[in-house]
């Protein structure tokens, strides 16, 4: 089978988004022939280092979604058309806030496919869309429509510096109608598409779904309209920009979902968001992303006996994992067993941590507990790679009970190591912890020290239900987080999209007027 | 949990700012998430999940309004505007050390003189076009300029029946173009940052075309009157020669400015055009001179012969840099107006 790996910011690009994922995710595949077609975020992810492809990556094509636009200038009759599906695109961004689910939601993505769809027809027919989102007829059209009535109020306060931000945006964002990876030698003889993220990799699936009938799967770990919301907030971008490019998002997402023969969300939380975006329940299977268990196997088998009373915490050391609430829990932990430790293990694997907060932390920590003469102090502070902690997984050795106090989570991969190693654990409920969790463990209301104290202690003092719990633990983990079932659980889904496409014939191209495709730019690799 | 009638309030004054901001329910859904409030502390709040509690918050609050023109763009740092202000300065500085090394010895400077002058050109480069290279508008812009240096006494010497040679009038012309880059270098800068103010506070494409024009008038003005400053200041100086034709050097001046600023906004291509036609009706002046004294050809200088006969050899620059700055007009206030031009 022939699979169109798309991706964007990640693979093959070795810094980026889930490269390891998809690095696994080939390697494990090897009876596949992929096809990479990766969008670069950056000129430094772009310049930078790639991963080593496995002998089955037939062929990459790359594309730009930064810096200037393609040169080139639309004809007369392209800009106007470019003109007509734009006007309509941008009139479904502006009607205002309906709450989903309603007829008028369904009037206006209906709108937002016809003009996306059109101006796709249009980029095809015309060689690409160019430059022309940057144009000033682009910017009149979008100020027609904040003008509208009926518009959303924060689109009235728009300046013109805020539509040239969206244009600027939009013009990235709908890079992928201009690309030349369709057609009988691009996607088109793809069997499947399969679109690693949301948002620009998985229109470029959609376009092919469109013109060839290849099928779309979506694998969504961060959601994409989530992911806009929370940066534009963090970019500070004023609420024009906000509004006009969070409707596109949710109207691209909501096409993107309708399109998509299935999408895998990575946990319960992506899926709540894909749900409310519009994706059908039946058409969403999670996946949840493999980790390697094999380095914990050999911590989970030296378990047992009667271990130190130690807790472990194991991590990238930011305020959302709220050490501190974590410490505080560790002083009512002593108090009740004095002779109780904590590791505080900061795993440079999980990401880099927060240097200032850390050393609150152990600021925090000498406050509460003062070391005694000649001996260490009760909490001991060591980075992955330390004498004592020489491995990632010699941390969850340190301790029986690992504990995860994070007030934000998302998907908890400490946990999930945790588990593999057979500790017995003790998480908030934060994020994804409770569904990782699924009862192998102890789950506590997020920034509550008493509660995540009490079940430390329940844990420390019964090692009966320790070894119980941390064994079931393993024995989750091992079915559900593993790389193998992962991989294997993509191999079924690429045989079960991808075998009727094999199977049936190809759908004819449809007459266009002038086929003439441009790239946006980018090499190509045979 | 909380034994207040409407917990919710207590969450809506926590998340205030977050509520007041969002443009979207799903924005405060996000923000709330992202502060670690889960579905399960939703249903604290008598809510189904996330999504309808954010409903709920974006429903209540009614965002401020905002205040008319904010944020007009941040001021820059007083050490980098002092650089800036001063380094416009720069290829007029290396034109005055070029021009006192030539005069001080004239053998063993000849060297110097022409690293000097290479080391004008290049700063002159880097003050009128700071963002990146002009491209093919930077090698358009050399005949006009060498021209201007040498053109006229090329053409006298090249007209037939015209002995008398004007004076050296390169020196001067040198100086007068090379201070000149200042005014227009700040005009160029003076012109971006006005014109990305009024980008942030215009409310509409027409309320901005309508501040740009008279913007771009003004600083068109300002390289005008920056021009006439530097040629009545170099008057002053006691230079060898004479600088050249009044005219052809505001002409040549204001060419060189409206092609900066159509080069600082992404328009090289007009820009070298218009250098480019220059630079070529000049080159014809001087080849129909030359061709004259082919045999049989001595029609060809007619024209030229007498244009010069009746305003000096100075008027070929001055009608071939002012047609050009002309014709450069028309795309720099189409440009320059729209919003939609980079930068």
């Amino acid at each position: 089978m022939r699979v169109a790996l798309l991706t964007e910011g990640g693979y093959p690009y070795a810094r980026g988004e889930s490269v390891a994922w998809c690095d696994r995710l080939l390697h494990g595949l090897t009876g596949h022939d992929f096809d990479i077609g990766a969008l670069s975020r950056g000129r430094r992810q772009e310049r930078g280092p790639r991963r080593p492809l496995p002998p089955h990556v037939r062929r990459v094509r790359t594309a730009p979604l930064w810096g200037p636009p393609p040169a080139g200038r639309a004809s007369r009759a392209g800009a106007r058309r470019f003109a007509e599906h734009f006007a309509e695109l941008t009139a479904a961004l502006c009607p205002g806030h309906q709450l989903l689910g309603g007829e008028g939601t369904r009037r206006q993505a209906d709108r937002f496919a016809h003009g996306l769809h059109g101006l796709a027809d249009a980029a095809d027919a015309h060689g690409g869309l160019g430059g022309w989102l940057r144009s000033e007829r682009a910017l009149r059209i979008l100020e027609a429509a904040c003008r509208a009535r009926g518009a959303p109020r924060a689109l009235r306060f728009a300046r013109v510096a805020d539509l040239l931000a969206v244009a600027e945006r939009l013009e990235r964002a709908l890079r992928p109608l201009s690309l030349d990876w369709y057609g009988p030698d691009g996607l088109d003889a793809a069997d499947l598409c399969h679109a690693v993220g949301g948002g620009p990799a998985a229109l470029a699936g959609l376009l092919a779904r469109r013109r060839h009938g290849t099928p779309l799967l979506v694998t969504e770990r961060r959601v994409r309209v989530r992911e806009h919301y929370l940066a534009g907030a963090a970019a500070g971008a004023g609420a024009p920009v906000r509004a006009l490019l969070g409707a596109f998002q949710v109207g691209l997402a909501r096409e993107i979902y309708a399109s998509a023969a299935l999408i895998t969300p990575g946990d319960a939380l992506a899926r709540r968001w894909q749900e409310r975006c519009g994706a059908a329940p039946e058409r969403l299977r999670t996946v949840y992303p493999g980790l390697d268990a094999r380095p914990f196997d050999a911590v989970a088998r030296a378990r047992g006996g009667a271990a130190a009373p130690a807790l472990v915490w194991v991590g990238r050391p930011v305020p959302e994992k709220d050490l501190v609430g974590l410490l505080h829990a560790f002083h009512l932990v002593r108090a009740a067993e004095p002779g109780a430790r904590l590791w505080i293990v900061s795993a440079p694997a999980h990401g880099r941590g927060d240097g200032a907060y850390l050393a609150r932390c152990r600021a925090l920590a000498a406050r509460l507990f003062p070391a005694p003469r000649g001996g260490p102090g009760p909490v001991a502070f060591a980075e992955v790679g330390d004498a004592e902690v020489p491995g990632l997984a010699d941390a969850y050795a340190r301790g029986g009970v690992v504990v995860l106090s994070s007030a934000v989570e998302g998907f908890p991969v400490p946990l999930i190591e945790a588990m593999f190693s057979g500790g017995a654990t003790v998480s908030t409920d934060a994020g994804a912890v409770a569904e990782v969790v699924g009862g192998t463990g102890l789950v506590v209301p997020p920034r509550d020290p008493r509660a995540l104290a009490e079940a430390c202690l329940a844990l420390l003092r019964d090692p009966e239900r320790r070894a119980r719990l941390g064994a079931a633990a393993r024995a989750r983990a091992l079915e559900l987080f593993t790389v193998e079932r992962d991989v294997a659980a993509f191999g079924a889904i690429y045989r079960e999209l991808g075998g009727e496409r094999q199977a049936a014939p190809r759908r004819p191209a449809r007459a266009r007027e002038t086929i003439r495709l441009t790239a946006v730019g980018g090499g190509e690799r045979a | 949990m909380t034994g207040s009638p409407d917990p919710v309030r207590a969450l809506l004054s926590d998340h205030r700012a977050l509520c007041e901001r969002a443009v979207d329910p799903l924005e405060i859904a996000a923000g709330l998430e992202a502060s670690g409030v889960t579905d399960r502390a939703a249903a604290r709040f008598r809510h189904r999940d996330v999504f309808s509690l954010a409903d709920e918050l974006f429903a209540r609050v009614t965002p401020p309004e905002r205040a008319e023109g904010a944020d007009a763009g941040r001021a820059p740092r007083r050490r980098r505007r002092a650089a800036r202000l001063l380094s416009p300065l720069l290829p007029g500085v290396l034109c005055a050390a070029t021009v006192a090394a030539a005069l001080a010895r004239p053998f063993a400077a000849v060297v110097l003189a022409v690293a000097l002058a290479a080391l004008t050109l290049a700063a002159a480069r880097l003050v009128l076009s700071p963002l990146g290279p002009p491209g093919l508008a930077g090698i358009c812009a050399l005949p006009p300029v060498g021209y201007a240096l040498f053109g006229d006494a090329a053409l006298a010497e090249l007209l037939p029946g015209r002995q008398s040679v004007p004076q050296d009038v390169a020196t001067a012309t040198a100086l007068t173009l090379a201070f000149a880059a200042a005014p227009t270098a700040w005009c160029r800068g003076w012109f971006a940052v006005r014109r990305l103010r009024l980008l942030a506070t215009s409310r509409g494409l027409r309320e901005f075309a309508a501040g740009a024009r008279p913007l771009l008038a003004a600083a068109l003005a300002l390289v005008l009157a920056g021009l006439l400053a530097v040629q009545g200041a170099a008057r002053l100086l006691p230079v060898p020669g004479t600088p050249g034709a009044f005219a052809a050097t505001t002409a040549l001046g204001l060419l060189l400015g409206l092609a900066v600023l159509l080069v600082g906004h992404g328009r090289t291509g007009a820009a070298a055009a218009g250098l480019a036609a220059a630079g070529a009706v000049e080159l014809l002046a001087l080849a129909l001179a030359g061709g004259a004294w082919l045999p049989g050809c001595a029609g060809l200088a007619a024209p030229v012969e007498a244009l010069v006969a009746a305003h000096g050899t100075a008027v070929v620059p001055a009608l071939a840099c002012g047609g050009a700055a002309a014709a450069l007009l028309v795309p720099t206030v189409r440009t320059l107006t729209r919003a939609a031009t980079p930068l």
